[in-house]
């Protein structure tokens, strides 16, 4: 079953330039997709235009059945969102505030919102630093607070904008495990990185986007032999053993 | 990052923490309008009150003086401003060159009394700011905006949460940016205007981009006026150290 079904989406921005060509695109749920491309590919506009903070021009996007455009405040309960840069993510004062704003958002009980925010800080590991301040915390554990942020919102999609970027291995060694795990738990994940390595090893599907249109789909294995040619570099373990490697082995 | 924002909440199980926000807000502001009608028998009740309340709430008296020891060179340009400028009985004169500088009696009581003043007022904020956690301070704002008409109070709340998140990362560009201009030798440049513009411009360009990545976050979690804000419940004991602090507050003007 797909979750989300794209049709001819386009994209422009106020200066005219063509965010997103004409992108079709189908997500069955549950799936692990990684969208790959350069910088200015798209990538970034193509998730927006998920959970309603961009509108398409032209085309549909459809999140679990209802429209995005229609409907914008079940799409970003539905998809939940993990930006680039996880520091501009966090509005909350302590760790604890920060996870409350979603579920506050959707005007919940104060014992569902308090259920909630402790089921999602337990599951990232950071409810002992519940009543920390966040800017104090190091790169990977925002970015899991950040992923704590929108799991309290439960949404059924996770979307992650360039989750390593900025992060030391071990920092990219926790999130990738931890968007491992929220997979396994049922959820449709969608992965956009320039850069490969970390992530290939986990995903069942790779997009590859390049001046705002899908230019490939397919297997991970069958793509990466081309994937330099947009502006992708190939997984060094492709390269010297010719297969993919997990970080976390 | 941490020494930028010395006092914050500390989490502790005092007294003082205890107490409804919403009370230590209105004795906030009573003692503050107090301390402006008491002499100095009424501070000094104040102060040893203060004191108490720093014992019995377990406050690190060292790190007290800590976080307030440059509040005291701000208190000494008071004291001597006000020393020198209120007219009086002659104490002694001070010369410099050829002017001459009039101590008088009243003179140094009175700067001795603005100071003392001021002093409890920001003892007074800094117990505030430790015993309270800071989204309890939004909701108690919304809620005595509540009965304001035309004023959205959910969203007034939100504005000071967030004014209180963005504060360290604004200190925290400003350091970057002025880093990263140091290494390209901008103490070189004497001009203080060309300087404050080199600097001014980039960080307010950073943190607009900030805030408009900030407002997508916001979106992206479902932001709406319409939101869940904490409860504050009042109790039997709020009441009670509200009447002792009406009791203080009418002793300290009387004396």
């Amino acid at each position: 079953m797909n979750i989300i079904e794209i049709k001819n989406l386009t994209h422009r921005f106020s200066d005219n330039f063509i965010g997103l060509d004409r992108v079709s695109l189908n997500i069955r749920d549950g799936e692990f997709v990684v969208i790959a491309g350069a910088n200015g590919s798209g990538k970034t506009t193509l998730l927006r235009h998920l959970n309603g903070l961009l509108f398409p021009d032209d085309g549909t996007v459809f999140v679990s059945g209802f429209s995005v455009v229609q409907k914008p405040k079940q799409a970003r309960q539905c998809v939940g969102m993990v930006f680039q840069d996880a520091d501009t993510q966090i509005v909350g004062e302590t760790v604890y505030d920060d996870v409350a704003f979603g579920p506050e958002n959707l005007c919940l009980g104060e014992p569902e919102i308090q259920k909630r925010v402790e089921e999602a800080l337990k599951a990232v590991g950071l409810w002992e630093f519940r009543y920390h301040r966040p800017h104090l915390l190091s790169g990977g554990e925002k970015r899991r607070l950040a992923i704590a942020g929108v799991l309290t919102m439960k949404p059924r999609i996770l979307v992650f904008d360039e989750p390593f970027s900025n992060l030391d291995y071990p920092g990219i060694r926790q999130v990738l495990s931890q968007m491992l795990k929220l997979h396994r738990q049922g959820h449709t994940m969608l992965v956009t990185t320039h850069d490969l390595e970390k992530v290939i090893a986990h995903a069942q599907r790779l997009i590859i986007m390049q001046k705002g249109q899908l230019v490939r789909d397919g297997l991970p294995g069958d793509l990466v032999e081309e994937v330099e040619q947009f502006g992708i570099r190939r997984p060094c373990s492709f390269e010297f053993k010719g297969e993919f490697i997990s970080w976390l082995n | 990052m941490a020494e930028l924002t010395g006092a914050f909440y500390a989490r502790e199980n005092s007294f003082l923490h205890r107490i409804d926000v919403r009370f230590k807000m209105i004795f906030l502001v009573v003692m503050s309008i107090t301390t402006i009608q008491a002499g100095f028998a009424g501070l000094f009740i104040l102060f040893i009150t203060i004191v108490a309340a720093v014992i019995f709430a377990r406050i690190s008296i060292k790190g007290l003086i800590r976080e307030i020891k440059y509040f005291f060179i701000f208190l000494v340009f008071i004291f001597v401003a006000r020393t020198l400028s209120t007219p009086g009985e002659k104490l002694f004169q001070i010369g410099f060159f050829s002017v001459m500088l009039l101590v008088t009696e009243q003179g140094l009581i009175s700067g001795a009394l603005v100071c003392f003043r001021l002093f409890l007022v920001v003892l007074l904020g800094y117990l505030f700011i430790w015993s309270t956690y800071s989204s309890q301070v939004r909701v108690a704002v919304a809620w005595f905006l509540r009965p304001v008409p035309l004023i959205p109070e959910k969203k007034v709340a939100t504005m000071l949460s967030l004014l209180m998140r963005f504060l360290p990362l604004i200190l925290q560009e400003a350091k970057e940016t002025t880093d990263a201009q140091r290494a390209r030798c901008i103490e070189n440049r004497k001009n203080p205007v060309y300087r404050f513009m080199k600097l001014a411009v980039p960080m307010l360009r950073r943190i607009f981009l900030r805030a408009d990545d900030l407002v997508l976050a916001m979106e992206a979690r479902g932001y709406s006026e319409n939101r869940t804000l904490p409860r504050l419940y009042s109790k039997k004991s709020d009441w009670l150290s509200l009447a002792f602090i009406v009791i203080l507050s009418l002793m300290m003007t009387q004396i």
